[in-house]
């Protein structure tokens, strides 16, 4: 190689970044993504500050003569959340930890592994690009409508082109991966793995996947039209043209909505590693955790247009009715972790915490969700702020806490060293606070008539108290990611080494060290149950 | 700095404790401050039309099913959580239950009744919600624009499309708004030229999208208001619910409820009007100067003005063809002085600026104050 030709001193201080910039490794590249999911994770975290400064009090302070840029931080917030830091956060985890719990010396395809992820930040800075070319896209990360049409008063200039265009990136990654995550969950476990030995993050994964790969197209296609529409007079989606502004809403749903689930499944498979873990029994309802899961992917095809009761456009009974109904596999998800945890020998490690964060935000995010699919209650409570509490309890309270969970247990598999339990628990007493205090006001808001997407309220509204409420949580929120920052810092330079297997797990990636050699294993343990550590450790008998 | 599995119980009870107090404390406060009032926040203002007070008797049952459900379920967490820690001699695993048959079809078949049973009460509530009447004691279209509401006051046997016997323009204010007569049911058009908006009328307990349809006027939304015959004199404030630009914030409406003999009053003063010659437009009212200004593209082509003390006249230029501004003065602390009239372009009009203080001061369009601003000096 062309390589070979340089210094040995060149090529010794070259080969770390060229390693990192060329790697097809799984592990490398899971940690690629995690890192630039946490990158996107803070800016649009800052932009998010923004939005609650300016909401603190009535009148406009930040934005003054400038609520474009108010419209601009609250799209790409969202935009950025859940395109750039939810599901590629996901998708990292999945690329570091499925090929190891699987017994997998990689990827199926390693080379397409790494192009996926590159498409992440090239995906992102077009996105934001839009900042410094005379604007940002500007009309919700929804973008419906004809709100998303290049005209005076809507979406003029090239924000909203470079949105969609990052956006096709993205999606592209997403299908990509997707396909990988298939071949290898089907094609690369181990011997003795068979389908439903297959940890549960695994399988959330693989139900992940099947949602990627179906519904993405749809919006990737949906993104082309809109793009078509704003330059070369397409009419697909403007009404005054002969188009129709309800389809947009459509095909972006058809997509966004199993996009939730892309966001919360594998969020769940992690909490279905750590609880039983922590609490030294195996997970309740193996099964029927897998069949629930399987459900909510089948059913998370046929409730989009509950995002749409309100536009008269829709059949409204059966999307209350499946809405209703995918309560019911989440309901037993949720018991299922419950009786994990019954009876067990529970250990208050950071993993756990953030694991019973993660149940009992959820908990709330599922039962407020419910309001919205009595189709009349969601006449009042739609587009109010009362949905962004929803979707926040689901997606923070839900993912990020999730995701929290996850990076103090993977950790140290990933560098060999613990996270400080210490920083760990202000952490998460800081984010626990933190977050109830933002997203729980918002009910009240929303019930009593407060709009989402709006700069500034009326005095007399009586939303003073809960905004700034809202905005002291969103602060600590912010405080609380200080602590896991310099925890991150300080523990990859003296954190306590962590062995193979800190956690007593039950899963194969703690079998090999930590972290793990370029091809994973130099040999397996037996796998005849879902928990092959666990047989190893204590044998397998029949109490097991 | 790291614990190992089970070693240091103190820390986390602490830290757990901690937590319970903090969330404790916080809740006792603020319903130690106001109990009535913390309660009445869990549920939405008291309905003010017919169809609201349904949703709201839905809202109530759903409620209450949720708060069981919640304390239930999370006491369970809670409860299991502080009972199942390990405690010191926790040296042997517990029992390695893998899981329950009959516990997993019980809580899949108790969830599925409840949500059944939710799922009924709802359609019958959106069945009744959703009910039009075949023949409402008034027609009204609500036209949301951006970023303007207005009502078109139809004819008994208007459809969609049909011209308005008369139109509000302001929507808010005395003499601006939707008017309504209490204890009738009004059947509502909704029509938007741009994007889509909504009409939320959060004391209605509803909301609908005024989606734009092109030349299918037929398929635009409409909806029915039945209002209480009790409420009449009362106003209260709708607002735009679904993004349309930069403007959506200031999208806000009023409703005033009339009492059927003072609507039928004002409803034939407002035909008069309407069929009135025109005044002639005011002529000669213009006091001194005449400053120019042109709006265009959402854009003042100045973003500086100046005029005498003694009154001056502002020549405003809108040539936005259908959209709305106008050119109001606000004082150094964000007061307006001068409140001027809207109109939508294309078209020109003189607004007459009395005599003010010298100093300087903001001049903004009040429908686009995001883009459209400038500083006046008054010398």
């Amino acid at each position: 190689m062309a390589t070979t030709t340089l210094t040995p001193a060149a090529s010794a201080y070259r080969s770390g970044l060229y390693e990192w910039l060329t790697t097809t490794d799984h592990k490398k590249i899971g940690i690629l993504y995690i890192v630039n999911s946490f990158l996107f994770f803070f800016l649009a975290g800052l932009m998010a500050l923004g939005i609650r400064t300016e909401l603190a009090q009535p009148g406009l302070q930040l934005f003054q003569g400038n609520e474009l840029l108010y419209n601009q931080l609250f799209t790409m917030h969202g935009s950025v959340m859940i395109f750039l830091f939810i599901i590629p956060m996901l998708a990292g985890f999945g690329n570091y930890v499925v090929p190891l719990q699987i017994g997998a010396p990689d990827m199926a395809f390693p080379r397409i592994n790494a192009l996926s992820f590159w498409m992440l930040p090239l995906g992102g800075i077009l996105l934001l690009l839009g900042f410094v070319t005379g604007g940002a896209a500007q009309a919700g990360w929804t973008s419906y409508s004809p709100l998303a049409q290049d005209r005076p008063l809507s979406s003029t200039g090239p924000g909203q082109d470079l949105w969609i265009m990052g956006l096709v990136l993205i999606g592209t990654a997403s299908i990509l991966g997707s396909v990988n995550f298939l071949a290898t969950i089907f094609k690369m476990r181990a011997p003795g793995m068979t389908m439903f030995r297959m940890p549960i993050l695994t399988w959330t994964v693989l139900v992940t996947s099947v949602l990627v790969l179906m519904a993405t197209p749809v919006f990737t296609s949906a993104l082309i039209m809109l793009f078509i529409d704003r330059n070369y007079g397409g009419h697909f989606f403007d009404p005054s043209t002969g188009g129709n502004a309800i389809l947009w809403q459509n095909v972006f749903w058809f997509y966004s909505h199993p996009a939730v689930y892309v966001m919360v499944l594998p969020a769940m498979g992690m909490i279905s590693e750590i609880l039983p873990v922590f609490s030294r029994k195996p997970l309740f309802g193996y099964k029927a955790f897998v069949f629930a899961t399987a459900g909510i992917g089948a059913l998370g095809f046929s409730v989009w247009a509950h995002h749409m009761f309100t536009t008269g456009s829709v059949y409204l009974p059966f999307f209350s009715l499946m809405t209703f109904f995918i309560a019911v596999p989440t309901g037993v998800k949720m018991f299922n972790w419950i009786f994990t945890l019954f009876r067990g020998q529970l250990t208050f490690s950071t993993p756990l915490l953030f694991a019973l964060g993660f149940l009992s935000m959820f908990l709330i995010g599922g039962i407020n969700g419910a309001f919205s699919a009595a189709v009349p209650v969601d006449f009042a409570l739609h587009d109010t702020y009362w949905v962004v509490s929803h979707l926040h309890y689901v997606l923070f309270g839900g993912s990020v806490f999730g995701v929290m969970a996850g990076l103090y247990y993977w950790f140290p598999k990933m560098t060999g060293r613990m996270l400080g339990e210490g920083l760990g628990k202000v952490q998460f007493v800081l984010m626990f606070i933190g977050f109830n205090l933002t997203f729980f006001p918002m009910h009240q808001l929303g019930l009593s008539g407060m709009p989402r997407r709006i700069a500034d309220y009326a005095s007399d509204a009586g939303w003073n108290d809960l905004n700034l409420a809202a905005t002291i949580g969103g602060f600590t929120i912010a405080a609380s990611t200080i602590p896991l920052l310099w925890n991150v810092f300080i523990s990859l330079r003296a954190g306590k080494i962590a062995g193979d297997d800190p956690w007593e797990a039950n899963t194969l990636e703690w079998a090999t060290t930590s972290p793990p050699p370029p091809y994973n294993f130099d040999r397996l343990p037996e796998i005849r149950s879902e928990r092959p550590l666990f047989d190893l450790r204590h044998g397998r008998s029949a109490n097991h | 700095m790291s614990s190992t599995p089970g070693s240091r119980p103190s820390t986390t009870a602490i830290v757990g404790w901690l937590v319970a107090a903090a969330v404790l404390l916080g809740v006792a406060v603020l319903v130690a401050l106001n109990a009535s009032s913390v309660w009445n926040s869990f549920f939405p203002p008291q309905a003010k039309s017919v169809e609201g007070q349904e949703i709201r008797n839905l809202y109530d049952i759903v409620f209450a099913i949720a708060v069981v459900i919640f304390v239930l379920v999370e006491g369970l967490i809670i409860w299991t959580v502080v009972r199942y820690r390990r405690k010191p001699g926790d040296d042997e695993l517990p029992p390695q239950t893998h899981g329950n048959n009959i516990a997993e079809i019980t809580w899949v078949l108790l969830p599925t009744l409840i949500v059944l049973y939710l799922f009924v009460i709802s359609w019958q509530t959106l069945n009744s919600v959703e009910a039009v009447d075949a023949n409402p004691n008034l027609k009204v279209r609500a036209v949301a624009g951006q970023f303007q509401w207005s009502f078109e006051y139809l004819p008994a046997d208007a459809k969609a499309d049909t011209t308005a016997a008369f139109t509000i323009t302001n929507p808010g204010g005395p003499e601006g708004g939707l008017f309504l007569p209490a204890g009738e049911t009004t059947h509502i058009y909704l029509h938007s030229p741009d994007v889509i908006h909504a009409f939320y009328v959060p004391q209605f307990l509803f909301k609908r999208d005024v989606v734009p349809t092109g030349d299918f006027r037929e398929r635009e939304n409409q909806f029915d208001v039945e209002i209480p015959a009790t409420d009449a004199g009362q106003t209260y404030r709708g607002q735009c619910a679904e993004l349309c630009g930069v403007g959506h914030r200031i999208m806000t409406f009023e409703v005033h409820i009339l009492a059927p003999a003072d609507f039928t009053a004002w409803y034939d003063q407002q035909v008069a009007a309407k069929n009135a010659t025109p005044a002639p437009a005011p002529s000669g009212t213009a006091a001194g100067p005449s400053v120019p200004l042109t709006a265009e593209g959402v854009k003042f082509d100045q973003s500086t003005l100046t005029g005498p003390a003694t009154g001056f006249t502002i020549h405003f230029d809108n040539k936005d063809n259908g959209i709305p501004h106008d050119v109001d003065i606000l004082d150094g602390t964000g007061k307006k002085v001068v409140d001027d009239k809207d109109f939508p372009g294309p078209g020109a009009k003189d607004y007459v600026i009395p005599p003010l203080p010298a100093g300087t001061y903001k001049y903004e369009c009040s429908i686009h104050p995001g883009q459209m601003f400038g500083t006046l000096t008054v010398q």
